[in-house]
C-alpha cells in the first residue's frame, strides 16, 4: 500500500496538478497509512477515518483556480457545477466548503461532504478526494476535480473577467510561467502502417505515454487505438494512457468475440471513425483549452439547453469541427465520424479532441497538439481583445 | 408512507397484514436487510423447521421508475449450506407485489396440503394446489397465468433437492441455496401477486435528476451498453473474456482454459438462437436473452459450468440442460458443479446425452440422482473424495476461478451464504475494470476492498437494485434516487453503514449456527494445483500463507477476532 501511495504522489507531481510537496495521501488496509505533507496527510487520514473508503487525497492544487471558483461564488452557494462532460457524467457537482465552516473539526466537515460526492474544494486547504474502491480512485477523483476547475475557471474568466484581488496576477503567472509551449518535437514515432501486433502494442504504449507527458490528457482519461486489418487494438476502459502495458484489447471488427467488453467506452466511436475515414490510428485526449473553447457558442436564444448532448449542429473553430454528444453509447459515436475525415481532427463539446492518423500516431499526435495550441491562442486572443470585459460570444465559431 | 407486510401461517391458514415499524426500514431498508432482520428470533431453527420463515421482500425503490430496482429478495436459511440465505431475482413479481400494497411477505408454518398463495391489492387467499403438485415450472406458471406474476417451485423443490430454486414466471431464478426445497417442505407450490397500486415519489425533481444521472452512466459503461456488453449479449459476453483471462473453470477446476468455449460464447448463442433482448420490469439494460422460440437462454455461469466444467462444447446440449433446470426448478450452477465433482470422482465427466436424464433423476431423487440431489459436498464425502467438491460452505463455486482473481478468492470464503461471486463481486474491478481496475494477482488491499464491497452490496440487495447497474452507476446516484423516492436523507456512506449492519447480522447468525474460521476456506486444490498458464499469463496455485494473512486482516477490519469470531455475544442486542 505504501508503494501505491508513493506512486500516486509521484503522478500528481509529474502531471503538475499539485504544488510540489503539498499532497497528503491516506489509505486504509487493516491499519491507517498516510504519507506526504504532514498537515495534509494528517487531514487525509482524519477524513478517511470517517469514511468507508480505501483512500483519500488532500492536496494543494498547483493552480489556484479551485480556490478562486470558491471565492467567486456567492456566499450561499454550496456547490459549483462545471459543465464539462466528465463533470456532468461522473462528478455531477463539486461541493465547496469555506474557511469558517472548517473551524472546529475540518475532517468531519469534509468527510460529511465526501460521503456523498467524489471530491470537495476546501478553502485554504485545496482539493480533497476519496477513493471508495481503490486508492487510485482517490487520485482519479482529485485529477477530475482539478481538470473540471481548470476548464470552468478558464471559461468564467473569459465571460466574467477577474473579480477578486490577486486573480489577474495569478492568471498572468499561469499564462507566462505555468503554461509551457506545447509541441510534438523530440518524440519518436514509428512510421506506419504497422502490421505486427507486437509493434502496434509498443507504439500504442508510447503514444499514450507521450499524450500524458505532454499534458494533452490527464493520466486516467482519454483512449487510443490502432487498426490492423479486421482487428482494432484499443486501450481498455479505466486505463491510464501512461500505463498501457497489458491494458490494450484486440477487438475483432466482426464482433465474433466479446473479449473487448473491457475496451474503452469509446470503442464504438473508434470503430465508426475507422469505417468512415479509413484511418489506422486514433488518439483521444482532453486538452483543457480545447475543452473550454468547445463550450463557447454565439447562438442567441437557442432552444437547446443541454448543449453537451443535445446540440445537433456542427460548429467550426477555424477548420476544426465541434460536435456535441454523450460518451459511450450516447451521441458522440454518431456525430464525430462524419466530420473527422477531412480535417483529421474534431472536438467534442466539453469533452475533448479526437485526432486520426492515416498510417500512424505521429499525424494524430501532431493534430492534437495543433488543436490545443490553436485553442490556447484563440482563448488568449479573446481574453486580450476583451480587456477584461465580460463576453459570451465567440466570433470564430460559426455553424455550418 | 406506512409500509406493510403480509404474514402467512401455512399451518393454520391464517393471514394478516401488518405495518412494518418505520425504524426497521430506516435501519435495514428492505429486501435482504429486512428479510435478515425478520429472521432474528428464529435464525437457529433448522431450514425445514415449520417455524422457519421464508421472507419475500422488495425494497423502497421498487415500483418507482428507478432503473433496475424491480427485484425481489427471498430470505431464509439454506438447507444446502446451513447459512442464512438470500437471493434476489428480477422479472415482474417484485413490482406487482409492491403494487399489491406490500413490501414483504413472511411465510411460516407447513401447509397440510399443497397450496398456492394468491395476493392482490384487495387481499390474499390460499388456493388448493394438489393438481399442480409434481408439475414442472412451465406448466405451473401457465396454469396460474391469470393471476399476475408467479413464483413457483418445480419437482426439485417438492422433492427436497438441496439446490432447488424458486422460479419466477418470467424465467428468472431465486437460485443457489435451495430455498425451493424450503417452500416444498411447506407445501407451498407457488405465490402469485397481482397489484394495481402506484408507488408515490416524494421529490420528483430530485428523483428524475438522479435517474438521468444513472442512465447517463449506464450509457458510458462499456460493460452495460457497449457494443460487446451485457445489454447486447447478456452475461455470456463474459465467456470470451474468462477464456482470455485464463480463469474459466474447466473439468471441475482442474484446468482454467476450455478450448471449446467459443461454441457457447455470446456471439455463438446469438447466431444459433437469434437471441432477443428482454428485461426485468423497468430495466433499460435488458440483459436477459430469449430465443426466437421464446425459450429463456442461459446465463454465463450456466453455459460455462454445463460447458467447460463438464468438458462439453455442445451449445444445444447446454441450452437443453438450462431448460431442464428451469422447468424442474433447480439451480444451474450447483447442478452442473455437482455433476462435475461426481464425474471427476468416478473418472469420467457426464456426456451431453447423460446430463438430461441425470437432471431429471436429481429432481425426482431417482437412482444416483438421490445422492446428487444433496449437492457436491455431500456427494464427494459419500464417495470418499471430499476434496473434489469445489465449494465453500457447501455452496458450489461459480465460473470464476479464484486462481485468476485473488479478491474473488477471498470473497468466496468471506461470503455469508457460501461460495458466491455476487456478495462482494470483485470481478467488477479485477476483471471488468469497473469502477476502476485492480490488480487481480495481488492480495494487497483486497481485505478492505472486499469488506467495503460486501457492505455496499448488502445495501444494494436491500434497495433492491441489480448489481449490474453498478458497472456504471454507484451508490452516489442510488442514494439520490432513494432520497428522491422517500424524501429521507441518504448518502453512500449511510447506505454502506446499513450494509455493514446487515452483513454482520448474517455473520452473527452463521456463528450461532456453528460456522467458524475453518469454514472460511477454499478447496485445497486451489492452493496446491496450478491453473492453465499460457499466452503470457501465469496461473499459479494461490499462496496459502498470504491468503490466510489477508483473511486475518479482513477479520480485523470487520472488528472480529483473528479466528473470525465476534468479540462478544451482545452484537444482536445492540442492533435495531
Amino acid at each position: 500500500m505504501r508503494s501505491l501511495i508513493a506512486k500516486y504522489a509521484g503522478k500528481m507531481e509529474r502531471d503538475r496538478s499539485v504544488v510540489p510537496g503539498r499532497a497528503g495521501i491516506a489509505a486504509q488496509d487493516d491499519v491507517m497509512l498516510s504519507e506526504g505533507a504532514p498537515d495534509l496527510s494528517r487531514l487525509a487520514a482524519d477524513v478517511l477515518s470517517h469514511l468507508s473508503c480505501l483512500g483519500v487525497v488532500a492536496a494543494s492544487p498547483s493552480l489556484p483556480f479551485a480556490e478562486f471558483l470558491l471565492r467567486r461564488a456567492n456566499p450561499d452557494v454550496k456547490t459549483i457545477v462545471p459543465l464539462d462532460t466528465e463533470t456532468r457524467t461522473f462528478l455531477h457537482d463539486i461541493p465547496i466548503v469555506r474557511r469558517e465552516e472548517l473551524a472546529g473539526n475540518p475532517a468531519r466537515v469534509i468527510a460529511a461532504l465526501l460521503s456523498n460526492r467524489k471530491g470537495v474544494i476546501a478553502e485554504g486547504v485545496g482539493i480533497v478526494a476519496s477513493g471508495p474502491v481503490t486508492l487510485e480512485q482517490a487520485y482519479i477523483h482529485y485529477s477530475s476535480v482539478f481538470h473540471a476547475c481548470y476548464v470552468k475557471y478558464l471559461l468564467d474568466v473569459l465571460q466574467e473577467g477577474f473579480l477578486l484581488p490577486g486573480e489577474g496576477e495569478a492568471f498572468r503567472a499561469f499564462r507566462e510561467t505555468f503554461l509551457r509551449p506545447l509541441t510534438a518535437e523530440g518524440l519518436s514515432f514509428r512510421a506506419g502502417p504497422l502490421d505486427d501486433p507486437g509493434e502496434v502494442l509498443s507504439e500504442i504504449r508510447a503514444a499514450g505515454r507521450y499524450t500524458v507527458e505532454r499534458g494533452l490528457v490527464d493520466s486516467f482519461f482519454g483512449n487510443i487505438s490502432y487498426r490492423v486489418g479486421g482487428t482494432i487494438f484499443i486501450s481498455q476502459t479505466a486505463a491510464s494512457l501512461d500505463e498501457l502495458a497489458g491494458c490494450v484489447d484486440p477487438v475483432p471488427t466482426d464482433n465474433r468475440s466479446t473479449t473487448g467488453i473491457t475496451a474503452s467506452s469509446e470503442l464504438l466511436a473508434h470503430r465508426r471513425i475507422y469505417e468512415a475515414t479509413g484511418a489506422r490510428a486514433i488518439l483521444h485526449g482532453h486538452p483543457k483549452f480545447a475543452v473550454a473553447m468547445s463550450m463557447l457558442c454565439d447562438v442567441k436564444d437557442c432552444p437547446v439547453k443541454d448543449c453537451w448532448k443535445d446540440c445537433t449542429r456542427v460548429r467550426m473553430l477555424g477548420d476544426i469541427p465541434v460536435v456535441a454528444g454523450e460518451i459511450g453509447a450516447g451521441g458522440l459515436a454518431v456525430r464525430v465520424p462524419p466530420v473527422i475525415g477531412g480535417p483529421g481532427k474534431a472536438i467534442v463539446y466539453g469533452h475533448g479532441v479526437f485526432a486520426i492518423g492515416r498510417d500512424g500516431f505521429e499525424e494524430a499526435f501532431r493534430s492534437m497538439v495543433d488543436v490545443e495550441n490553436r485553442c490556447r491562442e484563440e482563448y488568449f486572443r479573446r481574453l486580450d481583445t476583451r480587456g477584461g470585459h465580460p463576453s459570451t460570444s465567440v466570433s470564430h465559431i460559426h455553424s455550418r | 408512507m406506512p409500509e406493510h407486510m403480509l404474514i402467512v401461517d401455512l399451518s393454520s391458514g391464517r393471514m394478516r397484514r401488518e405495518e412494518i415499524p418505520p425504524e426497521l426500514l430506516r435501519a435495514y431498508l428492505g429486501g435482504r436487510g429486512l428479510g435478515v432482520r425478520l429472521l432474528r428470533e428464529r435464525h437457529t431453527l433448522s431450514p425445514f423447521d415449520p417455524a422457519m420463515p421464508v421472507v419475500f421482500a422488495v425494497g423502497p425503490l421498487c415500483g418507482t421508475p428507478a432503473p433496475t430496482s424491480a427485484r425481489i429478495e427471498v430470505v431464509s436459511r439454506s438447507p444446502l449450506t446451513g447459512t442464512v440465505y438470500d437471493c434476489s431475482a428480477g422479472g415482474r413479481f417484485a413490482w406487482r407485489l409492491r403494487a399489491a400494497g406490500l413490501l414483504a411477505i413472511l411465510v411460516e408454518g407447513n401447509s397440510p396440503r399443497p397450496v398456492v398463495l394468491a395476493v392482490t391489492s384487495a387481499g390474499e387467499e390460499l388456493l388448493p394446489a394438489e393438481e399442480l403438485w409434481t408439475k414442472g415450472v412451465g406448466e405451473t406458471v401457465s396454469a396460474l397465468s391469470g393471476r399476475g406474476s408467479v413464483a413457483a417451485i418445480g419437482p426439485a423443490g417438492e422433492n427436497g433437492v438441496l439446490f432447488s430454486s424458486v422460479m419466477m414466471g418470467e424465467g428468472n431464478a431465486v437460485g443457489r441455496g435451495g430455498l425451493g426445497a424450503v417452500l416444498g417442505r411447506k407445501n407451498l407450490k407457488a405465490v402469485t401477486v397481482d397489484g394495481d397500486r402506484t408507488v408515490p415519489v416524494a421529490d420528483r425533481v430530485r428523483f428524475d435528476r438522479a435517474r438521468a444521472d444513472v442512465l447517463r452512466l449506464f450509457r458510458a459503461s462499456p460493460v452495460i451498453f457497449g457494443e460487446l456488453g451485457i445489454s447486447e449479449y447478456g452475461t455470456p459476453a463474459l465467456v470470451d473474456l474468462m477464456r482470455q483471462r485464463r480463469m474459466a473453470p474447466t473439468e471441475n477446476f482442474r484446468r482454467t482454459v476450455f478450448h471449446g468455449s467459443s461454441c457457447y460464447s455470446g456471439p455463438a448463442i446469438r447466431a444459433a438462437y437469434g437471441a432477443k433482448k428482454e428485461g426485468c420490469f423497468g430495466c433499460p439494460i435488458r440483459c436477459k436473452k430469449r430465443a426466437s422460440d421464446g425459450r429463456s437462454l442461459p446465463e454465463y455461469e450456466t453455459v460455462s459450468h454445463f460447458g467447460a466444467l463438464n468438458g462439453i462444447s455442445d451449445l444445444h446440449a447446454i441450452v437443453r440442460s438450462n431448460d431442464a433446470c428451469n422447468d424442474l426448478g433447480m439451480d444451474t450452477i450447483s447442478a452442473a458443479a455437482t455433476l462435475s465433482a461426481w464425474g471427476e470422482a468416478r473418472g469420467r465427466f457426464p456426456s451431453p446425452e447423460e446430463i438430461g436424464p441425470l437432471l431429471h433423476d436429481i429432481a425426482h431423487r431417482r437412482g444416483e440422482g438421490d445422492l446428487l440431489a444433496e449437492g457436491s459436498r455431500r456427494v464427494a464425502e459419500a464417495l470418499g473424495k471430499p476434496g473434489l467438491s469445489m465449494s465453500v460452505k457447501s455452496l458450489e463455486l461459480p465460473a470464476y476461478d479464484p486462481r485468476g482473481a485473488y479478491g474473488m478468492a477471498l470473497a468466496y470464503v468471506t461470503s455469508n451464504r457460501g461460495g458466491c461471486h455476487l456478495r462482494a463481486y470483485p470481478i467488477s474491478h479485477e476483471i471488468l475494470r469497473k469502477p476502476v481496475a485492480s490488480d487481480r494477482f495481488t492480495f494487497s488491499g483486497k481485505a478492505r476492498m472486499i469488506k467495503i464491497a460486501e457492505d455496499t452490496n448488502a445495501a444494494v440487495d436491500s434497495l433492491v437494485a441489480c448489481k449490474f447497474a453498478f458497472f456504471g452507476a454507484s451508490l452516489e446516484e442510488y442514494a439520490e434516487l432513494l432520497a428522491g423516492a422517500t424524501g429521507e436523507h441518504h448518502t453512500p456512506q449511510s447506505l454502506k453503514e446499513i450494509g455493514e449492519r446487515i452483513w454482520l447480522t448474517e455473520r452473527f447468525y452463521n456463528a450461532r449456527n456453528g460456522f467458524t474460521r475453518a469454514d472460511d476456506d477454499l478447496p485445497a486444490r486451489f492452493f496446491t494445483e496450478a491453473g492453465s498458464s499460457g499466452e503470457g499469463i501465469d496461473i499459479p496455485p494461490i499462496d496459502r500463507a498470504r491468503f490466510g494473512e489477508e483473511l486475518t486482516k479482513y477479520y480485523r477490519i470487520r472488528g472480529l477476532r483473528d479466528d473470525g469470531s465476534f468479540p462478544d455475544d451482545g452484537f444482536l442486542g445492540r442492533q435495531p
